[in-house]
């Protein structure tokens, strides 16, 4: 976990060289390697094509922030990844521009598209879930990061890393029930996810503790932080702890005392896809 | 700009019964009747606050259309996926949205007891309250709305459309009108006043408060009847059969024309026990007189490893429905067969003979069959 006061500046804007400097701290540390191109070197290669999943839901104040992925974009063209072989991706097209994504799908620079109505033609069946996945994860990258935010969830307690990828299937609608338990996990089981998923970076600039998803400013605020992994379930169970310590020093109730506990990420390391025992992660900060 | 149709080039081949439209999301059809600037402008500027909802703490609310009564929080979507909670206030995303536009023969809803050899412009919305494992038009029903082009159809269009046809029904199919209430309602109630009768072809899955009043605009239902166990409905639709049951004994109450259809799905819900449980049921709870069609289930979305309904399955629950002492019992998607045919309990004679959806003989006179004068329930003349 990296954090930095400096990550908004006066006038509440994100500032782009804190965040550049949080994450390249972040890397070094995660990576264990010495030089800033060398992070992302050991994690891609130069003909990988990179999908950058964001999380466009819930606004510009809640989104991924661009300026977070800006940083990313800038680490991976370091380290030799060709700008056309990166994609900036969420859902829908509409919910990136109104995050202040813009949407570039020429054949030059950096893609910046929703999928739409591109999904595979075929359902595709793992545990619980038959869904059809958008045919960037399923066809066009090679390799995936997920950058979620650090939210609280009405119905799954978290949103973060795992269920993110609820973007990724055309029928997230039909698995909320028992607080998407286990369809999150079922979702993220499937080759197209854990196959490719090579780094988790959470944006937690701003941290919405009760609300969520949409954006809720009397229960959001100013986290400065990136948490980085490339364990989504563990990156989870952080994420979801420093939620419940906030929700505790709000005076609000625990997430299992609201109805929702986020149970999925349990289920999540049940299913291998990571570590969800808090005593077994171990957490370095910067 | 060669492939691209605008809506009045739509318009145009509908009149001129160019185009059914079936299944217009993923048709090849599809590209030539949407423009991206129609695709686009069907955002915000046509949504439709819900008719049966309230309003929870915390900008929350509940749906209260259909039996999962789905609690949203705010810029989320209930199960159905087709409405949104937008600060507190509940939204559906397809008022005007028709997915799918084709005049089909009333016999395809399938309502054999209504207005036959007449044309109905059917329609449908995106979205499904259920997720049928076999789901037929999955490609509409089990997506939302951002993924599918729709075209925007509002009530007055659909009804001016059917006039220009000559249709005497609109019908509300293919997808789950349940979870597109707000533009069936208000376009069975514009249809309403132009003499044109509405039928919804549905799950069921409908709370009796909104049924009720939306019964007040229409002159027939079809309901699916999945099976006869909650089990099927929890494991394979994502529902419950309970609901279901209530809706057709409050169809019943209220007197309105309905038609049962039992999809048979090999080792699923075919088994003789369950089938007579039904059959039961529907003798005593609704009556001899409901029709009933049993129909030929084909492979499709998530039940892929299994084959076609065998013919003799068909026959055997319309054996088992007519011991059980129901009067009109019918085999479907199997053209040409015998069960096809409307048969009078009276005399035994054939009333109206059919062979798939073309009408060969109607001897129904006046509600009556004209043999023996049995009085054959239905809608045989105005809806």
């Amino acid at each position: 976990m990296v954090k930095n006061s400096a990550g908004f500046d006066s006038n509440h804007r994100i500032n782009q060289h804190a965040v550049n400097e949080m994450l390249n701290n972040g890397m070094l540390l995660l990576t264990g390697e010495s030089l800033p191109e060398r992070t992302w070197k050991s994690l891609f290669k130069t003909d990988d094509i990179v999908g950058i999943k964001v999380n466009a839901l819930g606004g510009r104040e809640i989104a991924t922030h661009t300026e977070v992925v800006n940083a990313i974009v800038s680490g991976l063209t370091r380290a030799g990844i060709p700008e056309q072989n990166i994609i900036i991706w969420d859902r829908l097209t509409r919910e990136l521009e109104s995050s202040g994504y813009t949407i570039n799908t020429s054949r030059k620079g950096v893609k910046c598209l929703g999928t739409d109505t591109d999904y595979d033609p075929s359902p595709e069946m793992v545990g619980s879930i038959g869904s059809c996945f958008s045919s960037i994860v399923s066809s066009l990258c090679t390799a995936l990061i997920n950058v979620p935010v650090l939210k609280d969830h009405d119905l799954a307690g978290v949103s973060l890393s795992l269920k993110s990828f609820y973007g990724a299937i055309h029928n997230p609608n039909k698995y909320h029930d028992n607080h998407c338990d286990p369809y999150i996990a079922d979702v993220n089981s499937h080759p197209y996810i854990k196959d490719k998923l090579r780094l988790v970076i959470c944006d937690a600039l701003t941290m919405q503790y009760q609300g969520g998803p949409a954006y809720k400013p009397q229960w959001a605020l100013d986290y400065c932080g990136l948490l980085l992994s490339r364990d989504s379930v563990a990156i989870d169970r952080i994420g979801a702890k420093l939620i419940e310590e906030k929700r505790k020093e709000k005076g609000l109730p625990s997430l299992k005392e609201a109805g929702r506990e986020p149970v999925h990420i349990a289920t999540a390391g049940r299913r291998g896809l990571g570590v969800s025992d808090i005593d077994k992660i171990e957490l370095l900060s910067v | 700009m060669d492939n691209i149709c605008t809506r009045r080039d739509f318009f145009k081949c509908l009149s001129q019964g160019l185009c059914g439209l079936e299944l217009l999301s993923h048709s090849a059809i599809l590209e030539k009747f949407i423009t991206p600037s129609e695709a686009v402008a069907k955002e915000d500027t046509l949504l439709k606050e819900v008719k049966f909802y309230k309003k929870l703490a915390d900008l929350k609310i509940q749906c209260e259309i259909c039996p999962k009564k789905c609690e949203i929080a705010d810029l989320e979507r209930g199960y159905c996926g087709n409405k949104e909670n937008r600060k507190g206030s509940y939204y559906s995303l397809v008022y005007g949205q028709s997915c799918a536009a084709h005049l089909d023969p009333i016999e395809k809803k399938p309502l054999f007891h209504y207005l036959p050899s007449t044309t109905a412009f059917s329609i449908a919305a995106v979205g499904c309250n259920f997720e049928c494992k076999f789901c037929q038009n999955w490609k509409i029903a089990q997506y939302r709305p951002e993924q599918i082009e729709s075209i925007y159809l509002p009530p007055h269009e659909v009804v001016s459309l059917s006039k220009e046809r000559g249709c005497p029904t609109i019908a509300y199919t293919y997808s789950e009108p349940v979870v597109f209430y707000e533009y069936m309602y208000d376009t069975s109630k514009l249809a309403k006043r132009e003499g044109i009768g509405s039928v919804m072809i549905s799950n069921g899955y409908i709370n009796e408060a909104p049924l009720i009043e939306l019964c007040k605009e229409l002159t027939g239902v079809k309901i699916d009847l999945k099976a006869f166990s909650e089990k099927f409905y929890k494991d394979y639709c994502s529902g419950e059969l309970k609901p279901v049951l209530d809706t057709l004994k409050t169809l019943k109450r209220i007197g309105i024309w309905y038609e049962i259809v039992v999809l048979l799905i090999p080792t699923l819900n075919d088994g003789d026990q369950e089938l007579t449980q039904m059959c039961q049921w529907i003798k005593s709870e609704l009556g001899a007189e409901v029709p009933v069609h049993f129909s030929r289930f084909h492979p499709m979305y998530k039940i892929i490893n299994l084959p076609s309904t065998p013919i003799k399955t068909l026959e055997n629950a319309r054996n088992i429905a007519k011991r059980a002492g129901l009067h009109y019992v019918y085999i479907g998607n199997v053209p040409g067969h015998e069960g096809e045919s409307t048969y009078c309990p009276g005399c035994g004679e054939v009333v109206i003979k059919r062979i798939g959806y073309s009408i060969l003989k109607n001897a129904i006179k006046a509600g009556k069959c004209s043999n023996c004068g049995w009085i054959i329930p239905g809608v045989w003349g105005k809806a």
